[in-house]
C-alpha cells in the first residue's frame, strides 16, 4: 500500500457538497462531471462509493451530468473517467467515511469497538443512539470539510473493502425492457422536430432553393429555416419533417467552391505540406530539426524498414446523433449526448454572446462509439434552431448518412518505419515516422469553426488549417514513442495538411496506427534474427508490470495450441506509457478465399486497482472487437465528389459471425491508482491480428484494413 | 396530402392512429403509441436496431408502412415481459450485464426471443444466423452471446 494521489478533480472540487447529495434519506446521490457513454462508468463509480462508505450499491445513485451543477471534470475521453472521477470520488468517499467515524465517537460518546455499522447508520452496541450519514450531512464539520488531494498509507490502512463485487448495472433492468431513455426518445408537448438539409460534400454554398418546393412546405406547416448555407426542416410531426427533408435533396442548388481534394488520401499523406516535429522519449513533441536516419554497414546487423497504412475509420454509432435544445426566457437548456459538455457550454456561450450563466447543458444518453462523433455537432445545431423559434424544444436527429458522411473521422494514416537489430536480439535503432491528419478538432468557444455547421451558417468556406498538438502522447504521436528499451530511437510526427476529410478524435487517437505498426515492425525484426515475439518484447522491457502482463498473456496461451491451419499473433503496449498495461493474443484463420475468421482472443490488462472487474473486462473485449473491426474491414471510401460509405453496406463493420472465444485476464494491483482501460486493448489488437496475418500468409500485410483487395494488392507488390 | 385510419395491436392493445399512408411502423410505435425501445439506427434495414414481431416473426419496422401491419399482432420490446416478470432473454441480459450503451439491445432481444419461440434450442448457427444484420458498435457481441448460450444451457 502507498500513498494515494485525489486526481485533478478535487484540486477544483474539495467539499463533499461538490460530490454528494444526503437530501433523500437512505440514499447517497453522488455527482460526477463524467458521462455514461455505454462504458457503465456510473455503475463503477457508485461501486466505488458504495464499498468505501461502507453502504449497500443499490443506495448509490450517480447524478447525471448537468453543467448548473455538477463539477467540471473535463471532457470524457482518452481513458481518464474512472482515473480522474473514480479517484475523486474515492478520495470523496475515504475522508467521508473517516469524519463521519470520528464524528460518531464523539458524537455518541462511544469507542471504536461499541460501533455497529451498517447501510449508513453507526450504532452504539450498548444502546439505542445512533447517527447516519444523512444526520451528520447536516452538521458544520461535513460543511466545512476539505477533501485532501493525497491520503498517506495511516488512512489507507483504516480503509477496507472488497473490489472485487458482482453487481448488476444500473440501468440495465431499463435497457432490456426498453424503458432507457435515450436524446432520441425526448418528448415535449410542444416540440418541433428537425433535420437538417445538406448538400453532396463539404464546400457547398446555397445558391436557391426551388419556390414551388417552398410553396408546398407551407401548405403542409413544414418550417423552412435557412440561415447562409444552412438549411432545416421542423415540423410538430416527425416523419414529416423525414419526408420533407428528403424531398428536399433534389429541390435545392448548391454551388460547389472546392472539391474533395483527392481520392488517394496515401498519395496526399506522402506528398502534401506538412509540419514534422521531433517527438522525443516520454513523448512530448518539439519544433526541432529532424535528424537523418541513421545507416549501419556493420555485419552482425540486420537492417529492415517498413510502411504501414491506414484508411479514414468512422465512428460510426449505430444510432445517429441526436440533441434537443430549448431558447426560453433568454436561456439555452440543451440536452446532449456529447462527451465534451462543459466545452460545448461555453462554445454556445461564445457563439450567441451571451453568458455562460445563460446556457445550461444536460446530459442524456446517446448511441455508443466512443469519441468525437456527431453528437457535438447537432447540439449545436440544435441549439441555433432553438433560437430561430423560442419557446419550442426542438429535437434535432441526424440521419444515418449525415452521420456517416458528416461525423469527424479517425484520420488515414501512413507510419514509416525503420530498425536495426544485432546478433544478440537488442534492437540498436528504431525509427518510426507518422504522417497523419489531426485527431484533435473538437469544438471550442475558440475553435467554433470545428461545428461542422459553422461554415454553412456562416458561408466561409475558407480551408483552416490545424495546429499540431505537442504535449506528451497528444493526438498523431500517441504511443509512438514505444515502451522498449531500444537503444536509439528517432520518432517524428508529421501534421499533413489539406488532406481530404474531416478528423478529429476517434477511441486511442494516433495510438492504434502507432501500435499496429511498432507492434507488427518488432515482429519483423525478431522474425530476422529467429527470436520469440514474447521473448523479444521481454527483453527490451524493464518495467515489471509490464513483464508480467506478457508473462501472464504467455503463461494463458500456452494452455492450448493453435489448431492446424490457425495462426496466432501478439500485440502489447502501455497506453500513452503512463496509463493501463495490456497484452492481447489472437488465433485467427485465413481461407482460400482470403476471409480472416477470428477464433480465440486472449488479453490480459493491468488497469491499476479493479474498480469494477466485469466493466474491465467489457471495456476490454469491447475495445478488441471493434479494433478487429477496423483491422478487418472498416476504411471510409470517397472521391473527388463526394463520401461514399454513406451507409452499413459501403462501411461494413464486425458482425456476430467474427466474434472470438475470449479468455480476459484483469491482474489486481490493489491501492494502486485506476489507470482506465477504455482504450488500452486497441492497438495491441491490430499488432496482434497483424502479426497472426503473418504468420498465416508468411508475408506483411501492410495496408488495413486486411480486406481481399488489400492482401491481394500487397501480396502482388 | 392527407391522413388514412390506422388501427393497429401493439402489445396486446389495439389503437385507431391517423396517419400518413407511408409512414413506417417505427414512427408510429414510437410517436403515435409512444413505445420508444424500438430505436431508428438506420433507416435503411442495415443495423437491426429497429426490429419488432409480428405474428411471431421478426421483422424490421423502420422501412415497413404501419398501415400494412393491421390485423396483425405487433409485439415491441415494451411487450416481451412486465416489470415484474421479464421475458427469459430479457432475464439473462440482465443477469450478464449484456449492454454497453444499449442502442442495439432492444433490436437483438426481440430476434433472439423470436428466434426461442420458434425454436426451443437453436444450434450456435441458428444463432449467429439470427444475428446477422444486427450491428453493435461498443462491442457488446462477447457478454451478448454468453447471456444467450446460457438460455440454451438451461
Amino acid at each position: 500500500m502507498s500513498n494515494f494521489d485525489s486526481g485533478p478533480s478535487i484540486k477544483s472540487y474539495n467539499k463533499f457538497q461538490d460530490w454528494f447529495d444526503f437530501s433523500k434519506t437512505g440514499s447517497i446521490r453522488v455527482y460526477s462531471g463524467k458521462v455514461d457513454i455505454g462504458q457503465h462508468i456510473s455503475s463503477t463509480l457508485a461501486l466505488i462509493a458504495s464499498k468505501i462508505v461502507n453502504i449497500n450499491y443499490d443506495q448509490v445513485e450517480i447524478i447525471r451530468l448537468d453543467t448548473d451543477f455538477t463539477p467540471n471534470e473535463g471532457i470524457t475521453a482518452s481513458s481518464l473517467s474512472v482515473a480522474n472521477s473514480g479517484s475523486a470520488i474515492k478520495a470523496a468517499s475515504i475522508t467521508l467515511k473517516t469524519n463521519f467515524i470520528n464524528y460518531a465517537l464523539n458524537h455518541l460518546n462511544i469507542n471504536n469497538e461499541d460501533i455497529q455499522f451498517e447501510n449508513g447508520v453507526i450504532k452504539d452496541k450498548n444502546s439505542n443512539k445512533s447517527i447516519s450519514y444523512w444526520d451528520y450531512a447536516e452538521t458544520d464539520d461535513y460543511k466545512n470539510t476539505i477533501i485532501p488531494e493525497q491520503f498517506d498509507e495511516e488512512v489507507l490502512k483504516k480503509i477496507t473493502y472488497a473490489n472485487n463485487q458482482k453487481i448488476e448495472l444500473k440501468n440495465i433492468k431499463e435497457i432490456v425492457t426498453g424503458k432507457y431513455k435515450y436524446v432520441h426518445d425526448i418528448n415535449f408537448p410542444n416540440m418541433l422536430h428537425a433535420r437538417i438539409v445538406r448538400p453532396h460534400s463539404y464546400n457547398c454554398e446555397l445558391v436557391k432553393i426551388n419556390e414551388d418546393f417552398k410553396k408546398r412546405l407551407i401548405e403542409n406547416n413544414i418550417n423552412l429555416f435557412v440561415k447562409g448555407s444552412f438549411i432545416a426542416i421542423l415540423s410538430p410531426d416527425e416523419f414529416l419533417a423525414v419526408k420533407f427533408s428528403e424531398l428536399a435533396k433534389n429541390q435545392i442548388v448548391w454551388n460547389e467552391n472546392r472539391k474533395l481534394s483527392n481520392d488517394n488520401v496515401f498519395n496526399s499523406l506522402n506528398t502534401n505540406e506538412k509540419e514534422s516535429l521531433i517527438v522525443k522519449p516520454g513523448g512530448e513533441a518539439f519544433n526541432e530539426k529532424i535528424p537523418e536516419i541513421q545507416s549501419f554497414d556493420q555485419e552482425n546487423i540486420v537492417t529492415l524498414s517498413s510502411e504501414f497504412r491506414k484508411n479514414y475509420l468512422m465512428h460510426g454509432p449505430i444510432g445517429p446523433s441526436a440533441s434537443c435544445s430549448i431558447y426560453s426566457n433568454n436561456k439555452f437548456t440543451v440536452y446532449s449526448h456529447s462527451q465534451s459538455n462543459f466545452a460545448l457550454k461555453q462554445s454556445l456561450s461564445s457563439y450567441f454572446n451571451i453568458d455562460t450563466s445563460k446556457v445550461t447543458i444536460k446530459f442524456m444518453p446517446g448511441s455508443g462509439c466512443y469519441g468525437h462523433n456527431g453528437a457535438d455537432d447537432v447540439a449545436f445545431e440544435a441549439s441555433v434552431l432553438s433560437k430561430a423559434y423560442p419557446d419550442f424544444h426542438i429535437l434535432l436527429k441526424w440521419t444515418r448518412e449525415d452521420e456517416h458522411c458528416w461525423e469527424p473521422y479517425g484520420s488515414a494514416s501512413i507510419n514509416k518505419l525503420f530498425g536495426a537489430i544485432n546478433d544478440n536480439g537488442q534492437i540498436v535503432y528504431w525509427s518510426n515516422e507518422a504522417f497523419s491528419d489531426t485527431y484533435l478538432s473538437r469544438p471550442s468557444n475558440e475553435e467554433l469553426y470545428n461545428f461542422t455547421s459553422f461554415k454553412f451558417l456562416n458561408n466561409d468556406f475558407t480551408k483552416i488549417r490545424s495546429k499540431p498538438k505537442t504535449s506528451a502522447h497528444m493526438g498523431i504521436h500517441r504511443n509512438l514513442d514505444p515502451l522498449y528499451n531500444f537503444s536509439k530511437t528517432r520518432l517524428v510526427k508529421n501534421l499533413v495538411h489539406d488532406l481530404p476529410l474531416r478528423t478529429s478524435a476517434l477511441r486511442t487517437l494516433g495510438a492504434f496506427a502507432n501500435i499496429t505498426s511498432s507492434e507488427s515492425f518488432l515482429n519483423d525484426l525478431a522474425f530476422a534474427k529467429n527470436i520469440d515475439p514474447f521473448k523479444i518484447r521481454k527483453n527490451h522491457l524493464d518495467d515489471e508490470r509490464a513483464i508480467e502482463v506478457l508473462e501472464n498473456l504467455e503463461n494463458t496461451m500456452k494452455k492450448s495450441h493453435a489448431k492446424p491451419n490457425n495462426y496466432r499473433g501478439i500485440g502489447f503496449s502501455r497506453y500513452k506509457n503512463s496509463a493501463a498495461y495490456c497484452a492481447v493474443g489472437v488465433e485467427l484463420n485465413i481461407s482460400d478465399d482470403l476471409d480472416i475468421k477470428l477464433i480465440n482472443a486472449w488479453i490480459t490488462v493491468d488497469a491499476g486497482e479493479i474498480a469494477y472487474e466485469d466493466g474491465i473486462k467489457a471495456q476490454a473485449e469491447g475495445g478488441f472487437i471493434q479494433a478487429a473491426s477496423w483491422s478487418l474491414y472498416e476504411e471510409v471510401l470517397f472521391d473527388t465528389k463526394e463520401i461514399i460509405s454513406k451507409d452499413w453496406d459501403s462501411y461494413k463493420i464486425i458482425g456476430f459471425d467474427n466474434i472470438p472465444i475470449f479468455t480476459t485476464n484483469v491482474i489486481d494491483r490493489k491501492g494502486s491508482p485506476y489507470l482506465g482501460v477504455g482504450e488500452v486493448v486497441a492497438g495491441p489488437t491490430g499488432g496482434a491480428i497483424s502479426n497472426a496475418l503473418r504468420d498465416a500468409l508468411g508475408q506483411r500485410i501492410k495496408t488495413m484494413p486486411f480486406t481481399k483487395e488489400n492482401i491481394t494488392s500487397d501480396l502482388l507488390n | 396530402m392527407s391522413k388514412v385510419e390506422c388501427k393497429l395491436n401493439v402489445n396486446g392493445l389495439t389503437k385507431k392512429i391517423y396517419i400518413f399512408e407511408d409512414k413506417p411502423l417505427i414512427f408510429a410505435l414510437r410517436n403515435d403509441f409512444g413505445l420508444t425501445g424500438t430505436k431508428l439506427g438506420c433507416g435503411l434495414e442495415q443495423c437491426g436496431s429497429c426490429a419488432v414481431i409480428i405474428d411471431g416473426e421478426k421483422k424490421l419496422s423502420c422501412n415497413l408502412p404501419a398501415i400494412d401491419c393491421q390485423n396483425k399482432e405487433i409485439v415491441t420490446i415494451e411487450g416481451l415481459g412486465t416489470d415484474t416478470s421479464l421475458n427469459s432473454v430479457q432475464e439473462a441480459f440482465k443477469k450478464f450485464n449484456a449492454a454497453q450503451c444499449g442502442y442495439c439491445t432492444s433490436g437483438i432481444i426481440i430476434t433472439v426471443s423470436s428466434l426461442l419461440e420458434k425454436k426451443n434450442k437453436p444450434t450456435s448457427e441458428d444463432i449467429l444466423n439470427a444475428l446477422d444484420g444486427h450491428l453493435c458498435r461498443c462491442g457488446s457481441h462477447s457478454v451478448v452471446l454468453k447471456a444467450i448460450e446460457s438460455l440454451i444451457e438451461n
